[in-house]
């Protein structure tokens, strides 16, 4: 099962509906990776509504994607945490989900913006444009 | 071998239970017929003295025990249940009982004032042990009525306020204990998630007592809700309170703590982007 | 006199059985009655145990029970495995979360979401039990 990576200018948004495998993992994981430094991504999206059970494995798997994204140079942001499973999540362990996360892709994508916004990368572009 | 007991209630099983009906004075004993509802009890009180006769029909011995999954005992929880949702007390229900054990021992007495002992000292046990059962099923009966009162004042405790655009106010009132903790943790998430605020203010003001549970909860609390999406403001934290989430380690990149609410709001809505400024300050 | 309680038995072998395992955790909770941070926190708890199944012993097998009684509604979880078990018990259930692989990941996590947490493990048979209760 490949997750499609939706392109937004220079923002990804992904949308994970189901259980990854190990293996749907790996593949989620190099797919966004690739993308990020192909496009020179300055923000991704990562969304979650659909999961109602997020299990540490899982948890690490959208972890790690999120600090590769960030080590891509691009702003991450995770959507739709439903609120038992952050309660869940913080009731096994206090760590499982460090990256920034948002209500929903509107509002995920609002945060991205800003930040983008005010990064010294994207201000010292619009001065070259200018 | 038939003891007197034994035999009293074989014979005169039917003028018992009209006696004991007659005896007491319960408000189903006038049963008004446009209200099918109170034939229920009147069935249940016979039930319990078939059952009751039955245990003391048992041969005599030195103790008398009920088993907790008896039918006897059943019958026995759910008069008492029912006589206590009405508001009756503890001893409407084991004067019941006593009065049926007077009836009977009145009779075992009349029809052998020489050889009767035994049995009443049978019949005295048996009524000890339906009394005890009694009492403790009222008071768990009572027990959970409490708690459910209490967990209605619960929801009245915590509401949810939407102070402004995308900021909402979390007052928490009274004292928590670790029951509800858990409780208040969960209805919080969700109203936070509810209502997709980007800045959620909790009021601590109103908490005399911050312990250890009440304190790991309102820890998970914040946590969890910077994963939904919002940002946690604190306000009127006690000195107290301050000293036992800190020693719990909580962490200052996730929360921002003011003094007052008056602070806290101020906060919350600098970080929305708006601000609160006089009239004449806004006009033209 | 024993009512006729639900159980069920899913073999844990691919990584759909987890997600079968775990829904059928959820059901079972929420026709108990159990809240919704109730049920999540079971599935979860699930998932996690069948996970380490198919990671470390290959297959298993998941059984689900409802075990109420007359005080309090409980469901029962057992998680059983003929892999080659865990070496040290007492680390795997310390937190400090080993990521990468090698002990059972997530098993102090899981102790914390359930209010009953029980594990045996020897070469050749592990089997963890866990409970949800709530009084009724």
């Amino acid at each position: 099962m490949r997750i499609p990576i939706l392109r937004l200018e220079r923002t990804l948004l992904v949308s994970i509906q189901v259980d990854l495998t190990d293996n749907d993992a790996m593949q989620f994981q190099s797919d966004l990776v690739e993308r990020v430094a192909e496009i020179e991504a300055l923000g991704v999206a990562i969304d979650i509504t659909a999961l109602d059970v997020v299990d540490s494995y899982m948890a690490r798997v959208i972890n790690d994607t999120a600090s590769m994204v960030r080590l891509l140079g691009a702003e991450v942001v995770i959507c739709g945490v439903q609120p038992f499973v952050a309660l869940t999540l913080i009731e096994m362990g206090r760590d499982l989900m460090g990256a920034d996360c948002a209500f929903n892709l509107g509002q995920g994508l609002e945060i991205l913006n800003t930040r983008i916004a005010t990064r010294g990368d994207t201000r010292f572009n619009e001065d070259e444009d200018a | 071998m038939t003891t007197l007991l034994q035999q009293l209630l074989r014979e005169h099983r039917a003028e018992l239970l009209a006696d004991w009906l007659k005896s007491l004075h319960a408000p189903w004993e006038h049963p008004t017929p446009q209200d099918g509802t109170h034939h229920e009890p009147n069935q249940r009180l016979h039930a319990l003295f078939e059952d009751i006769l039955t245990a003391l029909e048992r041969p005599p011995s030195d103790r008398f025990e009920l088993d907790a999954l008896d039918p006897l005992a059943k019958h026995l929880r759910q008069l008492v249940a029912d006589q206590a949702r009405r508001g009756a007390g503890s001893s409407e229900t084991i004067g019941l009982m006593l009065s049926l054990k007077r009836l009977i021992s009145k009779r075992l007495i009349e029809q052998s004032p020489s050889d009767s002992s035994g049995d009443l000292l049978w019949l005295e046990q048996v009524f000890e042990q339906l009394t005890l059962l009694a009492f403790a099923a009222f008071l768990d009966i009572r027990e959970h009525l409490i708690t459910q009162q209490s967990l209605s004042l619960l929801e009245l405790s915590t509401p949810v306020l939407r102070l402004w655009h995308r900021i909402l106010l979390l007052p928490l009132v009274g004292v928590i204990d670790t029951g509800r903790a858990r409780q208040i943790t969960e209805s919080l998430l969700e109203a936070i998630a509810r209502h997709e605020a980007r800045v959620t203010i909790l009021d601590l003001t109103g908490v005399p007592v911050l312990d250890t549970s009440v304190a790991q909860h309102l820890m998970k609390t914040i946590d969890a809700a910077r994963l939904l999406g919002t940002r946690v403001v604190m306000t009127g934290i006690s000195p107290e309170g301050a000293q036992t989430l800190t020693k719990l380690g909580i962490r200052f990149a996730d929360v921002i703590s003011r003094a007052t609410l008056r602070a806290g709001i101020a906060e919350a809505l600098l970080m929305v982007g708006q601000r609160i400024t006089s009239i004449e300050d806004g006009r033209p | 006199m024993p009512e006729l309680l639900v159980s069920e038995r899913i073999p844990v072998r691919i990584a759909t059985d987890i997600v079968i395992a775990r829904r059928a955790a959820r059901e079972l909770c929420e026709r108990l009655g159990f809240g919704k941070a109730d049920q999540t926190r079971l599935a979860t708890a699930v998932s996690e145990l069948a996970r380490n199944v198919i990671q470390y012993a290959g297959e298993g097998v998941c059984l689900i029970e409802d075990r109420s009684d007359g005080v309090s509604r409980r469901i029962r979880v057992v998680v059983e495995d003929q892999g080659p078990g865990i070496a040290d018990l007492g680390r795997a259930l310390t937190d400090g979360f080993s990521t990468g692989g090698g002990l059972g990941a997530g098993l102090p996590g899981t102790r914390r979401l359930v209010d009953e947490f029980q594990i045996e493990s020897a070469p050749g048979r592990t089997c963890v039990t866990i409970v949800m209760a709530k009084p009724f």
